[in-house]
Parts: C-alpha cells; structure tokens; sequence
C-alpha cells in the first residue's frame, strides 16, 4: 500500500491524543454535596466494571477515529481489481514516471472521416497527461523527437498548441529513448504512452530496447487508413523533372503537376511509387524555383513540393572532325534550344583538346589510333586510358538515369594508367566514374577531362537512337564539364521552402525542404509490427484509457476509510450519549 | 374554596412563601379538610364497643336512655378505653435534611417542619394527644403529647428550635426514642432515611413490638431520585467527609435503580413487620402527603 500524501500519516500521532487527555487529564471537577452519596457509592460499585469497559471502548473509538481520519488525508492506495475496462481507468495510482509521445508529424495532418487525426490524438494525449498526480513524472516527445518535461499544465498547454510538424518521427527510436529516460526515474511505476497514427513507415529498423517493468501503451491507428498520394522527390535534370510520387500503395493514379512561377508548366498521371518525368521549359540562365503538385487529398501537407534548378549560360562547344553525325545532330539540337553555342569552351571528339579547356572524348575510330589517344591523355595527365576491347552489355548510370539500360554494343574499357592507383570503380581525387558497362567504367570525368568507352554512334551504342540522347549530350557538354549539376541543390526534411546559399554576391546553392516521403504512406502498422518493434499491443481508444496507469493503479481507500470513521464516530456518540 | 385556592393542594414551595410554619400549616389543613368528608384518623374519640343488659350496681350514667325510652329497656354502654390517640412525630434533624436539589425547592427538613405543622394541627383538632421529638446524631427537642391548649404552639415552636443538626441520625438517638415512648400510640417517622436500614429497622421494630402504630415518611428532594449535574462533579456527603467524583450522565440510569431498590427495600421491610412507609418527594403538595398518611 502507499500513500498519495505521506507526510499526512505524521498526523497518526494525533491518534495518541485521546489516550494522553485520559492519562495527562488533571482537571479537577466542580464539587458539590450530596447527601445520598451511599446510593452512589453503590451505584457506582455496581457499574464500576461496566464503566470501565465503557471508558475503554471509547479511548479505542476515538484513537481508531482520529487514525482513520489521517490515514484517509494521507491518501492510501491499494491494489485495485478489475481495472480494466471501467470507465477510463479512473481512481489513483501510484507514483509514475510517464513518457507521452505525441507523433504529431505531417501524417497526424490527415483527415479521417471529416475529422483531423490530430485532434484524436490530442485527445489521447491529453488524457494521458491530464490523468498524471502531483506524485507522478510526466515528459512529452511531440514529432520532433525531444523529451521536454514541465508541470502538467504546461504539458497540456503545449499537447494543445500542437499543429502537424513537417518532421517525421521514428516510433521505435522515440519509444527507445522514452524508455530509457523514465527507466532512470526512481518511481514505482513507469510507462510510455504512444499517441501515434502508427505509420507503418513510422517504425524504423529493429525493435526498441524497452526496459524491463517500463509499460508501452500504443493507441491503435483509425480502422481505416485513407489513401493517399504524395510528391515524394522531385529533381531537375537534363532539362526534365523526375518527379515520384509516393503514398499508400495500389492507390490510383493522379495528376502531378509542374507549376513555375503560377503557371502550369506540365502534367503528368502517376500512380504512388512511379517516376515520371516532365520536360521544363526553356528559361533563361539563373535559378528558378517551381513546384510539384498533386490534387489536394486527405493529407495536404505532402501534396507539393518545391523544385529548384539552376539553368547555366550555353556553353560553348566545338565538335571535332571525329565526334560523328549523330553528336552533330544533337548539338544543333541543343544549340536551337539555347542550350550550347559555338565556341571553344568545350570540345567533343576523338582527339583530346591541346590546349587547357573542357574536352569530350571519344575512343578512336580506328582501332590503330588507341595508343595515340592513350598517349593524349597521358599528356593531359589524365589518369584513365582507353584499353582492350569490352564485353558488350547494357548501360548502368545514377547520374545518369534516363540512359540505363540501353544497350552498348561496342566499346574499350576505361582503365587506370598504371603506376597512377587508379581502380575500375574507384575515384580519384577528382575522378567520377559516371556510367557503368557490364560494372566496368564508361563514363568518367577525371578533371576536365570527361571519357567515354563508346563512340556516340548506333554502331557501338543504341544510345543515339534513344531519346535520353540529347539530354545526354547536353549534360556530357554542358553540365558536367561545368559542374552544372553538381551538388548546389540539396534536399532536407523540414517545412516546405527552399533556401539559398549565396558567396559574396553569387548564389553558388540552394536547398529545398520537403516532407519526408515515406510520411505519404499511410498504411497502418500491422500489430505485429508494433509488438515487434516497441513491445506494445495497439489499444483502441477505450482500452487505452482503461490501461493508463492500470499498472500502476491502485484504488484510493480514503472514502473508504471515511466512512468507516463516520461509523466509529457514530459508534462513539452512541456509546458516549448512551446512559449505562 | 375552589381547588385553586387550597394551599393543600399547591407546590410546596410556592405555599412556603406565603408565611411562616403556622400559617402555612393552617392554610394547608383548612384545605385538607375542605376537601375531605370524615376525619381520616377513625377512632381518635372515645371508641365504643357494645351494649349489655343493666345489672344493678352499674354507673347510671352509662344506660343507653335512648334505647331506654324507645324500648323501655335498660342498657348499658361499655367503651374500649376513654381516652384520646397520642400521636408522638419524630423528626430527623440532621444535616442532610438541610439539603435541597434546587433553590426553588424546600430543603427536606423545611418541607418536614410545614408537613408535621400540619399533621399535628389535624390532630389536635381531634383532640388527640399530640407530641414531637427532634433529632440527630442525639435527641434535640421532646415535647411530650398532649391535647391541650396551646400544644400546636409548642410543637411548631419545637420545630423552630430545633436547628439543622450537624451531624447525622444514629442508632443512639433512635433507641433514646424509643425510651421515651412509654405508652402504646401513633408514631410519624419522618426522615430521609440515609442511615444504616438495618440499626433503623431494629429501633422501628421495637416500637412496633411496643404496640405503636408506626408510620414512616421517606422524604426526598426529587434531585436524590434521579442524578443530574455537570459532566463530572466531585459530590461529597454533607454529614461526612465522603466524597466520589461521577459523571452523573453515565451513572444516572444506575443511580436510579440503585435509588428505585432502595426504596423498595425500605417498603418491603416496613411492610413486614407491620410499619407503613410512604416515599414522599419534596415537590409533592402537602396535601397529598396528607392523604398518604391518611
């Protein structure tokens, strides 16, 4: 048994008042005379036995009375029976170390049924909270993943002010840490109270190492999760803008839209975990900022998202002799769109560039010709060569995705010069590999200098004949040489905007925050995952009331021991009043 | 005289204001006796007992000449005895008669002095011979009983003279009484009582051996019949230096009995051997204590 307010029972030293008024008592009582004092002499030598039990039952009715008044102010809780399921979990319970985690991330945003998911959770929240006496340790992990703690007001006020975050929160670290930090609490009885949509996409890798007597409560998802479709990435290149779509799996397609500056730029139909790719339009050079749209669903917060892309000068490029037709065609292409002017700024063809400048280079026409082309690069201490020939095999490239897959037919593998450390596959200081045959090098830049195993032409590669070819083209000669798509924009969760970077007065990077795709997938968690995960059993809203603090709960006997001092006292003013 | 008006018949102490023991006492009988058709005390005159044919050689004075001239008969009248009751009273005079429960009330002795005024005035109107004796711890005051003029004024004067005694009736005093009680009579006993009932009984008895009509008046103040008073109180007894501290509301249904056995006890022996008793409260009209010992 323990005690809401201990320091009450110091009040049971009251209960040794009536005792020391018996034994202490020195009053002395009026006298008076009475003549027939034999008859009360025997009177009283009659009732002296009945007196004394008398006089005896009312000291224990008034020590038992003054007792069970301060054992009921001090708050005595005893283990309750049958907790579970009545009304709430009302009554008290012992001292607890509680930890509420509030996942307001952006899925709490969605509506269900009309209703936000958030004002559920709240709701929760806040009676996990509410329902914490003074005795009891209360922190609140909102979707940020910080444990704040505070008085329970102050944790109401701010479960109140609480608005879907643009932060996604991984329910098995958050429950590790909460676990960990009420663990360390020095209260009989300690729990972790998830107010979570439970995301199936919430959980992380592995299962929270929860302490052992540290009770997980996890409220269940909605019985039905609404489908959702959201922008998951969105990166710019080659002209395009490959955006995937993200959310509830077998959800229907839906329309994603471009928009730059208010205005429609394209329209794409993409179902959840599809790619599509929008051409941009042609804009002058600087950096533009547009957005992916989605129809506006159940959850809004992950229907757009901004994109940002910077659109360089047209460099100028001078094809070579050898450089072949289909380079020719692509350049004036890309020299119609704007993209490239003539110039000696860089060069594509078979022969290596003499002077310092940005070159393109093919593998040889003639096979007799290897070694002179070797012996270039050598000269422009290039560290790759061309060598033997290679098997043929289909292209693989991440920087390159519009290419994977397209066959190649011909080509010389790309190899290290010796004595220069250079690995197939492994980079240099400023050595890329940029394309993958077969898992041998293809494509590589190694400083200004950017080689290639095959000749752009159908003989050697179907390359020419797909239409990522132009947009390869435009990034072999216009984006990689100067570094136009190197890394100026990057990509971080946060609320929706984009930040620019700036050096002096040149914007030299740009990043764009975004939601976090997999908040998109609403699909719930299966119970299993939860138990496995965070070792908790998802409870309906009823149950989850009925289970806080049923650990720990205990029924508060002060009523009880109330009305037992109600019927002492009763028992006292009958015996006291009653004439023997 | 309406009943309203009879002193007989009104609390004692009210009609004790009305003046001193003489007056009160008249007051009272005059009402006491309004409200009665015969003398309640039968055989206080001459008793007579039959008649018998005239022989010669007896007093002529005794034929009956009304049965002589209605029958021409002689007859003669003989009496029991020629000669008036003699009523002897004895009051308790100590001090625990001095006590009174109440300021409104009459102490025990006083309501004694009014109701033995009284009796003895009903008496003498009789012609009975009538006398007192006072006492305590000795014997205070004796007037012997008498019928003649200005008796009533002697005992009331006896009465008077007798001061609260300041210690209590003993078994000396009451043999004392006894000795002096040679001639067979009424004797009125009023008391409250608080002595030995044993030595008490004994000098009753003898009296009653004697051929005394014993009558015995337990006074009381209606204060000894029930207890009250403060939560706690120290009580000690006026006649010695006992005391015992109660708490008269726990003890009173206790005291009570005790009192209520007391009281039967004193009838139950009395009427064994012959002696009427008669609890009287000292709130009870005079009166009706009266009539009690009619």
């Amino acid at each position: 048994m323990t005690f809401l307010h201990p320091l009450a029972l110091l009040g049971l030293a009251a209960a040794a008042i009536p005792a020391l008024l018996h034994l202490l008592e020195r009053r002395v009582p009026p006298e008076a005379e009475f003549p027939p004092i034999r008859y009360l002499t025997e009177a009283e030598r009659q009732n002296a036995r009945r007196l004394k039990l008398r006089h005896l039952l009312l000291l224990l009715l008034r020590t038992a009375l003054i007792g069970l008044i301060v054992l009921a102010a001090a708050r005595p809780l005893v283990p309750a029976r049958g907790g579970v399921g009545g009304g709430g979990g009302g009554g008290a319970h012992e001292p607890t170390a509680l930890a509420v985690i509030f996942d307001n991330s952006p899925s709490s945003g969605v509506l269900v049924d009309g209703r936000p998911t958030l004002d559920r959770l709240r709701a929760a929240a806040r009676g996990s909270i509410a329902r914490a006496g003074a005795a009891d340790r209360v922190w609140l992990m909102l979707g940020d993943g910080v444990l704040r703690g505070g008085s329970r007001e102050a944790l109401l006020a701010t479960v109140d002010s609480a608005v879907p975050t643009s932060q996604r929160l991984d329910l098995t670290a958050a429950v590790e840490r909460a676990t960990r930090l009420v663990d360390a609490e020095p209260l009989p009885s300690r729990e972790v109270h998830v107010v979570s949509d439970l995301q199936r996409t919430a959980f992380g890798q592995g299962r929270a190492d929860a302490a052992r007597g540290v009770r997980v409560l996890a409220l269940a998802p909605p019985p039905r999760a609404p489908s959702n479709r959201g922008i998951g990435t969105v990166r710019v290149a080659d002209g395009a803008v490959a955006i995937t779509v993200t959310g509830t799996p077998g959800a229907s397609p839906a329309p994603v839209t471009v928009r730059l500056r208010g205005r429609d730029a394209g329209r794409a139909l993409a179902a959840p975990g599809a790619s599509v790719s929008i051409p941009l339009p042609t804009v002058t050079p600087g950096w533009w900022v547009g957005e992916a749209v989605l129809d506006p669903d159940e959850l809004r917060a992950d229907d757009r998202r901004a994109l940002v892309w910077r659109v360089a000068p047209p460099a100028r490029v001078r094809a070579e002799p050898g450089a072949g037709s289909f380079v020719n065609a692509a350049l004036a292409v890309l020299a119609e769109g704007k993209r490239v002017a003539d110039g000696t700024d860089v060069s594509i063809g078979e022969r290596l560039q003499a002077s310092p400048g940005k070159s393109v280079v093919l593998p040889p026409t003639d096979p007799a010709l290897v070694g002179q082309a070797n012996r270039a690069l050598a000269a422009r201490a290039v560290r790759w060569r061309f060598a033997a020939p290679g098997t043929p095999g289909p292209l693989s490239s991440a920087s390159f995705p519009g290419i994977g897959g397209i066959p190649v037919a011909r080509r010389y593998r790309l190899e290290p010069r010796l004595g220069d450390g250079g690995q197939t596959g492994r980079t240099g200081a400023d050595s890329t590999v940029l394309a993958t045959v077969n898992g041998e090098p293809w494509l590589l830049q190694d400083g200004d200098v950017i080689l290639l195993g095959s000749r752009l032409d159908t003989a050697w590669t179907a390359l020419p004949a797909a239409p990522a070819f132009v947009p390869f083209v435009d990034a072999v000669v216009n984006r990689l040489p100067r570094g136009e798509g190197g890394a100026p924009v990057t990509e971080v969760e946060g609320a929706p905007r984009v930040a620019f970077q700036t050096r002096g007065a040149d914007t030299v990077g740009a990043t764009v925050y975004g939601l976090d795709p997999r908040e998109s997938d609403l699909t719930a968690a299966a119970d299993d995952l939860v138990r496995r995960a965070i070792g908790a059993e998802p409870l309906d809203d009823a149950r989850f009331a009925a289970q806080r603090f049923a650990g720990a709960r205990r029924a508060d006997a002060s009523g009880l021991l109330l009305v037992l001092g109600l019927l002492v006292a009763a028992v006292e003013l009958g015996v006291a009043t009653l004439t023997p | 005289m309406t009943d309203a008006q009879r002193l007989d018949l009104l609390n004692p102490a009210d009609v004790a204001r009305l003046g001193g023991i003489e007056i009160v006492a008249q007051g009272v009988v005059e009402g006491f006796l309004a409200g009665i058709h015969r003398s309640p005390f039968r055989g206080f005159s001459v008793e007579f007992t039959e008649h018998r044919a005239y022989q010669p050689g007896d007093e002529p004075r005794y034929l009956d000449w009304k049965i002589l001239a209605r029958s021409d008969r002689l007859f003669v009248k003989q009496f029991e005895e020629e000669t008036n009751l003699r009523a002897m009273i004895l009051v308790d005079a100590s001090r625990s008669m001095a006590w009174r429960g109440a300021p409104a009330r009459l102490t025990k002795r006083a309501y004694a002095d009014r109701l033995v005024a009284a009796l003895a005035l009903i008496l003498l109107r009789q012609r009975d011979a009538t006398g007192l004796i006072t006492f305590d711890e000795a014997v205070r005051e004796v007037i012997p009983a008498r019928v003649r003029r200005g008796q009533w004024t002697r005992l009331v004067r006896g009465l008077l003279d007798t001061p609260d005694g300041l210690g209590t009736a003993a078994q000396a005093a009451l043999l004392h009484l006894t000795s002096l009680l040679a001639r067979r009579g009424l004797v009125v006993f009023v008391s409250d009582l608080l002595f030995d009932r044993g030595l008490a009984l004994t000098a009753l008895r003898y009296l009653r051996h004697r051929g005394h009509q014993v009558i015995v008046v337990h006074l009381m103040d209606p204060a000894e019949a029930e207890l009250s008073g403060p939560p706690e109180v120290r009580f000690r007894d006026p006649e010695s230096a006992a005391s015992v501290v109660v708490r008269p509301r726990e003890l009173a249904r206790a005291y009570a009995g005790t009192v209520q056995r007391e009281i039967s006890a004193w009838r139950t022996a009395c009427r064994r051997h012959g002696i009427a008793y008669h609890h009287v409260l000292t709130e009870m009209p005079f009166g009706t204590a009266l009539r009690l010992l009619a």
